[in-house]
């Protein structure tokens, strides 16, 4: 089973991690989880994100999720969010575009254009 | 949708979408009377009379920007129940919060699989950072058993401002998750 303890000794490392960066989340991701997402697989979609997040270790991402925006007809929809840089919307999403998407943009910092429905200010 | 799991993940959407600030969640299996439960709950912004009479309207949607009304969430899972000798109940209090009840026969051959819970759970949690979410799984049978319950609220006053995506915390939930649906065996896929 898992305790509480456990997560005394992550906070403890996360805090002396975050003393090394300047700041805190870099990168925020979010995925668009309303019926006809869900429907067309963004629950596994939003699953590799975390996957990723949590094998390579990024530190500096965050991700969330939110309702429909009107774009059923390429859910899955995930956007990608940074500071100072346009918002970047990739649609249909399946898990291997999902890692496309991390190892490109995320990590590389490079848009993975073949995914790309919109960018917007 | 192809699994319970899917339509809970969906109706914890519509709660979150409500501003609700805590969300329930309780799995019941009583093999005993062949019943399966889901249960979800909210303190989110409720539905007036009206409203909660329209939300089991497919052709219904309470999202103004969209330009096909129609709303399929709640219809489809409440058809779903419905065709396993089951039922679906919806109570709202605008203020208040919803309350959700659907009930399959457990061993209704129609039924569909609970499904992947544990990727909804962590879908949910993670993705809804700012809602505390309270999970009870409960199994019974003749000679068993079986519970398990999770809340995120204690999870989060132990990682003060470490975010819920840093990403031994993931594994952490993922875990504590997995172990809890093992115990109660309610693994269906």
């Amino acid at each position: 089973m898992k305790t509480l303890a456990e997560l005394r000794k992550i906070r403890e490392q996360a805090q002396a991690d975050m003393k090394l960066r300047a700041s805190g989340s870099r990168v925020k991701v979010i995925v668009g989880m309303g019926t006809s997402g869900i429907a067309m697989g963004a629950r596994e979609v939003m699953k590799t994100f975390l996957d990723e997040i949590s094998k390579r270790g990024l530190k500096d991402v965050i991700v969330t999720q939110t309702g429909e925006k009107g774009l059923s007809s390429v859910e899955p929809v995930v956007d990608i969010v940074e500071e100072g840089k346009d918002t970047v919307t990739y649609g249909n999403m399946s898990p291997d575009k999902a890692r496309q998407v991390v190892v490109e943009h995320i990590v590389n910092g490079n848009i993975a254009a073949d995914h790309v429905v919109s960018t917007k200010k | 949708m192809q699994d319970i799991s899917l339509h809970l993940l969906d109706i914890i959407e519509n709660s979150a979408r409500a501003k609700a600030k805590n969300i329930y969640l309780d799995v019941i299996i009583d093999e005993e009377s062949d019943k399966i439960e889901f249960l979800v709950k909210d303190d989110g912004t409720g539905m007036d009379a009206e409203t909660l009479k329209n939300a089991q309207n497919p052709f219904y949607t309470s999202k103004a920007e969209r330009v096909k009304k129609v709303g399929l969430g709640i219809p489809l899972f409440a058809q779903n129940a419905e065709l396993c000798e089951g039922s679906f109940q919806l109570e709202s209090e605008l203020g208040k919060g919803t309350n959700l009840i659907a009930t399959f026969k457990y061993s209704h051959i129609d039924r569909m699989p609970i499904g992947n819970l544990k990727d909804t759970l962590i879908s949910a949690i993670i993705g809804h950072a700012e809602v505390d979410f309270w999970v009870q799984l409960t199994h019974s049978g003749v000679g068993k058993s079986l519970e398990w319950s999770f809340n995120t609220a204690e999870i989060k006053a132990e990682l003060g401002d470490i975010p819920l995506t840093y990403p031994d915390v993931i594994q952490y939930i993922d875990e504590n998750i997995n172990d809890g649906i093992k115990k109660t065996e309610m693994e269906e896929n």
